[in-house]
């Protein structure tokens, strides 16, 4: 009896050990990025996602187990966008990892190919901390994420051949979903087309852009600027004479400054957020636009 | 132009029939005017019929517009009773893609946004045609990039920053370079500037990456120094999780030593830091070797060998100010063979406590002889850990608690010094430790406080006035404007104990600092 037990639990072991390194294993250094992985790569893969979904994504701690993480990573997705540039390149000189070494097949920027707004004509830091190549928070664009979800799997496909097919089949669903979805969230928030939004920091523009907002009030005074009293007073200003009846703000973000704004301009201030995983009951990519939409409607209703 | 030709034709026979009435008839012109006559019926006749028939057509061609309109109202009914009308595309984005009859209300792809193509890793196996567009590789920013590319992330060959640190220094004792103990720290009283780095980093080829720190400091004369503080390259992809480096680099010894003066916690070395390792910390020409044990958690065994010569090879075969090191006129040591290498081991480890906590430890050494007597060797053991924690919805950066110490042991044999010159051999038991805690307390802002303890051996021969054993209490408040400036205040209170030769002394010190960084934006490290 003893023999066979020994025996049986070496075979689960090893297929367990088999079905582990069957796995791609996949790190996006944002949770965005992840949530597309994990539905384009299903069971397929296993994902870890570097920043929390309520995390600074500019603030990252370069922890030491990030490291182990790339180290034995067979893809990593990042946004190659400046936003990760305070904590991504020191983890990488550490990883030692050829497979996600720039230009390899398991390296995945999101960026690529897609043409990011705001891309600064000159570079000072006097205009705060601005991004060369653009502004990298694009993934709120339901159609840059489709864009970014297909990057996705062709890398998974050109990495995992064995499961191409069903990396592009989740894709062709993926795109489905998102194209069926942006008639429901088009449709929640046509009623509002055109009405001004402000926001803590310049991180919504995309989202502007696809839902015909205009999101040109910050209560930072520059990006990366924390809020002074003089701005404060500014932006509650130009809010009343332009009647902006939202604040979105980011869980990272200081509320009670968006509150004290609020008050003063009868705004709503909208607890938003950039990466699915940070709201309640929004795990994954479309049920986070989901909560985002309702909420922006919500407080332009 | 039927029509034209055949009024003209008319117009002809009219005017000939005019011209003939009013000449005499002749018997033949009376047959040729009936034929023409009946010609003329024949004519009518075939024009009204031409005329019938072009009404006809006309009326089918109206018949067709007519039937044509109505299926096109009908069909716009029809699809205003499925979608809304179509709305109108952002101001600034080019129109997407006309969608098909019938398409979605909302549209669902945009090209100003997502280039058309795929941005493939792979090119299009399309050998036949040769594209004449890609938007694989054209599908950039919209706006032109900057035009100098010469400094910011991602884009550039090489990343240029420069960082300066100022310092005012008030201080009741006037011996300030005493007192501090580091090479970077305020070293007289009024201001001080030891410390403006410029920074280079970047890849080499797909083999190698690198970064140089060269460093100019301002003496009280005002002179300037340079320092090649580092200049290395390591490796990127070695396989085994090895990596190997190689050039002028700081010691993989403890924390604060691998660390540039910029990113400290605190203004000035820590006690153990400039008297154990040096002034200017233990770093040296040499080749280091790492290996990340591929256990689960974080845990990396380096090894560095370096010439560990000069002030910057402090306990090691360093001169020393004067040819006098610990008293003892020193040594010229040549390097002879392996042996007189400086080799620095060390050993961390990293774990997390949930997502929000982690904890860095490591165990260093470094063997190598000093200049003190021909077979005079030093030997130096150090633990240190530093702990962070910041909460999950960190903004900028805050709020955090990080916590840092470092003990350290050397053991050093003082030689007899040139031509046995000394009166005798001593084993120094040096050690001593700092600890310190900095809170994060709201965005921008920082407050620390910091302990230092120092034992140097007591001798009743050696002279050195850096050998005194001392204590230093030490407070500061940080303010960064933003991520790329920082203004420091900081209040040290040391304390020097009597030995044979120095006596007992309390010294209080002020130090403001300010630091701007201009360039690429620096990574940090853990």
């Amino acid at each position: 009896m003893k023999i066979p037990s020994i025996t049986l639990v070496l075979a689960v072991a090893a297929a367990f050990l088999q079905s582990a390194q069957a796995k791609l294993n996949v790190v996006a250094t944002l949770p965005d990025y992840a949530a597309l992985a994990r539905e384009i790569g299903g069971d397929k893969v296993e994902v870890t996602s570097l920043a929390k979904p309520t995390e600074d994504p500019h603030f990252v701690d370069a922890r030491p187990s990030f490291v182990v993480k790339l180290r034995t990573a067979d893809v990593l997705i990042e946004g190659g966008a400046e936003l990760e540039v305070g904590w991504l390149p020191p983890l990488l000189q550490n990883a030692r990892n050829e497979k996600i070494e720039s230009g390899k097949p398991g390296r995945v920027v999101a960026s690529q190919g897609l043409r990011l707004l705001d891309v600064p004509a000159t570079l000072s830091r006097a205009a705060g901390d601005v991004h060369a190549s653009g502004n990298p928070h694009f993934m709120v664009d339901p159609i840059i994420a489709k864009a970014v979800a297909q990057h996705i799997a062709e890398a998974f496909a050109a990495i995992d051949p064995a499961n191409a097919a069903g990396y592009q089949a989740n894709y062709a669903k993926f795109e489905a979903t998102i194209n069926a979805k942006l008639q429901d969230w088009g449709g929640a928030l046509l009623p509002y087309k055109g009405q001004p939004l402000a926001a803590y920091h310049d991180s919504w523009v995309y989202f502007a852009h696809r839902f015909g907002f205009t999101i040109e009030t910050f209560l930072e005074p520059k990006p990366g600027i924390p809020p002074s009293p003089s701005h404060l007073a500014e932006v509650i200003a130009k809010m009343k004479t332009e009647h902006v009846k939202a604040i979105l703000v980011e869980p990272f973000q200081n509320r009670k400054i968006a509150e004290k704004v609020a008050s003063s301009t009868g705004a709503h201030v909208v607890d938003a957020a950039q990466f699915p995983g940070a709201l309640p009951n929004a795990d994954s990519y479309a049920a986070h636009i989901d909560a985002l939409v309702a909420r922006v409607a919500a407080a332009l209703k | 132009m039927t029509f034209f030709k055949i009024s003209s034709a008319l117009a002809f026979i009219a005017s000939a029939s005019i011209a003939g009435a009013q000449d005499v008839p002749a018997p033949n012109q009376q047959t040729d005017l009936q034929l023409l006559r009946k010609q003329m019926i024949e004519m009518q006749a075939s024009i009204r019929q031409m005329q019938a028939q072009h009404a006809q057509e006309i009326d089918g061609l109206k018949a067709q517009v007519a039937a044509q309109q109505k299926a096109l109202d009908d069909f716009q009914k029809l699809a205003g009773a499925i979608v809304p009308p179509l709305p109108a595309g952002p101001a600034q984005s080019p129109s997407p893609a006309a969608p098909p009859a019938g398409a979605s209300l909302f549209p669902t792809t945009d090209s100003s946004v997502v280039a058309t193509s795929p941005p493939a890793s792979t090119p299009a196996s399309t050998p036949d045609t040769i594209p004449t567009i890609d938007t694989s590789v054209v599908a950039g920013p919209t706006l032109g990039g900057p035009p100098i590319t010469l400094t910011g992330g991602g884009k550039t060959y090489l990343n240029i920053s420069l960082d300066v640190l100022i310092n005012a220094a008030a201080s009741t004792a006037r011996d300030l370079e005493i007192i501090e103990v580091g090479d970077h720290d305020p070293l007289h009283r009024g201001f001080n500037a030891r410390n403006t780095e410029l920074v280079f980093d970047g890849a080499v080829d797909p083999y190698f990456e690198a970064t140089a720190n060269i460093v100019f400091k301002l003496d009280p004369q005002n002179g300037t120094s340079v320092e090649v503080e580092e200049a290395f390259a390591q490796t990127t992809g070695l396989p085994w999780n090895l990596q190997v480096k190689a050039g002028q680099f700081f010691s993989p010894f403890g924390r604060i030593n691998t660390m540039h003066p910029h990113t400290w916690d605190f203004i000035d070395a820590p006690l153990v830091h400039g008297r154990l390792l040096g002034p200017d910390g233990l770093r040296g020409v040499g080749v280091q070797a790492s290996w990340i044990v591929p256990t689960p958690w974080y845990s990396q065994l380096m090894l560095a060998v370096q010439n560990g010569e000069g002030s910057t090879g402090f306990s090691f075969r360093n001169r020393g100010d004067g040819d006098t090191f610990a008293g003892r006129e020193t040594i010229d040591r040549q390097l002879r063979g392996i042996q007189d290498f400086v080799f620095v081991p060390r050993w961390e480890s990293a774990f997390d406590f949930g997502s929000t906590k982690t904890l860095l430890t490591g165990i260093s050494a470094a063997f190598g002889p000093n200049d003190t007597g021909a077979t005079a060797h030093t030997q130096i053991y150090a633990v240190d850990a530093f702990y962070k924690w910041k909460p999950a919805n960190a903004g900028g950066g805050w709020p955090y608690v990080k916590w840092q110490s470092e003990a350290m042991y050397r053991r050093f044999e003082a030689g007899r010094g040139l031509d046995d010159s000394f009166a005798a051999r001593e084993t120094f038991n040096d050690w001593g430790a700092y600890s310190q805690v900095i809170w994060g307390f709201k965005t921008g802002w920082s407050a620390g406080v910091r302990g230092d303890y120092l034992h140097m051996s007591d001798s009743q021969i050696t002279d050195d006035p850096e050998r005194q054993s001392r204590w230093r209490l030490s407070a500061d408040l940080t303010w960064f404007p933003s991520e790329f400036s920082k203004l420091r205040l900081q209040y040290n209170h040391d304390i020097l104990e009597a030995s044979d030769f120095l006596g007992g002394r309390g010294v209080d010190s002020i130090f403001l600092q300010f630091e701007f960084a201009l360039g690429a934006h620096g990574a940090h490290k853990f």
